[in-house]
């Protein structure tokens, strides 16, 4: 079983290091974000925003890290689409392995490339940031992994649900940006949570960007190298949710769409 | 893409806008967000006619196109205006938005404005076929623009005003200072009455900076085209 899924991992890391170009292209604009985009910010903020946060590079080099992490592990999904659409998937089920070990291996190396991807950038994080204990990095690697599977499993079960590329490229669209913008990745969570109480923010909206995996997972990285907002338990449940979930769904969707193709 | 593009820049206004605006000590920050944003949306739909290009060296169109009877700076110039043309098509809908939030104070400024921004948009066209044309790998002109569009959009005043630009890099400010991107957000923002936070004194000048961009790139374009075009070398 285990050499079955070794042989989807470097299918598909051959796959990811085909698209080095527009790897560097995404890097590029992560780093312009940080290093431009961040230190203008830490000149913009108002004053209460200051005594919650300190420093915007600081705040915001974490959530970028997240967001990194979740555009490349997300980019299996259009494999799969690409895929189902050229009719691969034939190829894919005629092979030796079961159906499980295909849709195992897809999401688990869909969510390694995530983490090949991230690391740089965590690493960026840790270097103008802080470095986090040895209990506390083994924490962030492990919540990041439980992340990285379930964006990867999230991919999959959109583009082997949707036929068409416009289709899986509007749904894609939708979820980055739900999950990007409804979240503490940019901003922090109380921001949102005051345009709630105002009734400027709808209030599902308040509630999904607390239970957003992505805010959970950089308030983490923030808790441990900046201190707030504070560490509680919440933050690695709600990952660890969403990954179950979208793993198990993922495996499910792949398995059972990918046959009836 | 239109409909990226248009969930892009809905929750763009929707959250991050409405969001960041809480967080920063600038007056009316929503307002000039929206306004860069629009002028942000313009530059990525206009880039795109570079793909194309790709595309057309591709599927053997390249060769239709140099048969046709029309000068080597007609192509250039057609293929230039009909991408900006494209690209402001595309953006209408997303700029009626944006100006329902932000509002009109004096259509006559607006209206020269709006003249800025199609030569913007040209312009920007011009620059995207001139390095597609230049560089002659569909691979490395998309990282080429990938890298341009982080660069160019983030140092410019499209998101955040240029005393802030300056303050936090005196090299940010300089590149932001000479920035076609700052130049268009700018005079959008004049043309739709944001005029607190804009950095020049008079229009003319980022008016007279988009000009001189898209002469610039209309030239190179056609010097370019006129000398690498024939021949073929697309990898």
């Amino acid at each position: 079983m285990k050499r079955h899924i070794v042989y989807i991992l470097e299918n598909d890391f051959r796959n990811f290091f085909r698209y080095k170009w527009w790897l560097v292209g995404l890097i590029s604009m992560n780093l312009a974000d940080l290093f431009i985009m961040a230190i203008v910010y830490n000149r913009m903020l108002n004053p209460e925003i200051i005594q919650q946060i300190k420093s915007y590079f600081n705040f915001f080099a974490p959530g970028l890290t997240v967001t990194g992490l979740f555009a490349s592990a997300f980019m299996i999904g259009r494999e799969v689409n690409m895929e189902k659409r050229r009719e691969v998937h034939q190829y894919l089920l005629s092979l030796p392995m079961t159906r499980f070990e295909l849709a195992f291996g897809r999401v688990l190396s869909g969510g390694l490339r995530g983490m090949m991807y991230m690391s740089p950038l965590l690493l960026t994080c840790f270097a103008f940031v802080g470095l986090p204990t040895l209990t506390q990095f083994f924490i962030i690697l492990c919540v990041l992994f439980f992340l990285a599977m379930g964006i990867s499993g999230l991919s999959i079960a959109i583009a082997v649900s949707t036929r068409s590329i416009d289709k899986f490229v509007t749904a894609r669209g939708l979820v980055y940006y739900l999950l990007f913008f409804c979240s503490s990745v940019f901003y922090p969570f109380s921001l949102i949570e005051q345009l709630g109480r105002e009734g400027k923010f709808p209030l599902f909206l308040v509630q999904f960007a607390r239970i957003n995996p992505l805010s959970n997972a950089s308030d983490l990285i923030r808790s441990f190298l900046l201190g707030t907002p504070s560490f509680s338990p919440e933050m690695i449940i709600s990952v660890l949710v969403f990954s179950v979930v979208f793993t198990g769904l993922a495996a499910f969707a792949y398995i059972k769409l990918i046959e009836r193709a | 893409m239109v409909i990226m593009r248009a969930i892009w820049f809905v929750s763009q206004i929707a959250f991050f806008g409405l969001i960041a605006s809480r967080m920063v000590a600038v007056e009316d920050y929503f307002r000039y967000y929206v306004g860069g944003l629009s002028v942000m949306t313009l530059y990525s739909a206009a880039i795109f006619i570079g793909f194309d290009i790709y595309e057309e060296a591709e599927h053997g169109v390249f060769e239709y196109l140099l048969s046709l009877p029309v000068t080597r700076r007609q192509l250039v110039l057609g293929r230039s205006i009909g991408g900006g043309l494209r690209a402001f098509i595309y953006v209408a809908p997303l700029m009626c938005i944006a100006l329902y939030v932000i509002g009109i104070a004096n259509p006559l400024n607006f209206l020269i404005a709006l003249f800025s921004l199609f030569l913007f948009a040209f312009g920007v066209s011009g620059m995207s076929i001139t390095l597609a044309v230049a560089i002659k790998s569909s691979d490395r002109f998309d990282i080429l623009m990938g890298v341009l569009d982080a660069l160019i959009v983030r140092l410019s005043t499209a998101m955040y005003p240029l005393s802030f630009v300056k303050e936090a890099n005196p090299l940010y400010g300089w590149i932001a200072n000479f920035n076609p991107v700052t130049y268009a957000a700018e005079l959008f923002r004049w043309g739709a009455g944001i005029e607190s936070l804009i950095s020049f004194d008079n229009p003319l000048l980022p008016l007279l900076g988009i000009v001189m961009f898209f002469g610039f790139f209309m030239f190179v374009g056609i010097v370019l085209y006129d000398k690498s075009i024939e021949g073929g070398g697309w990898r």
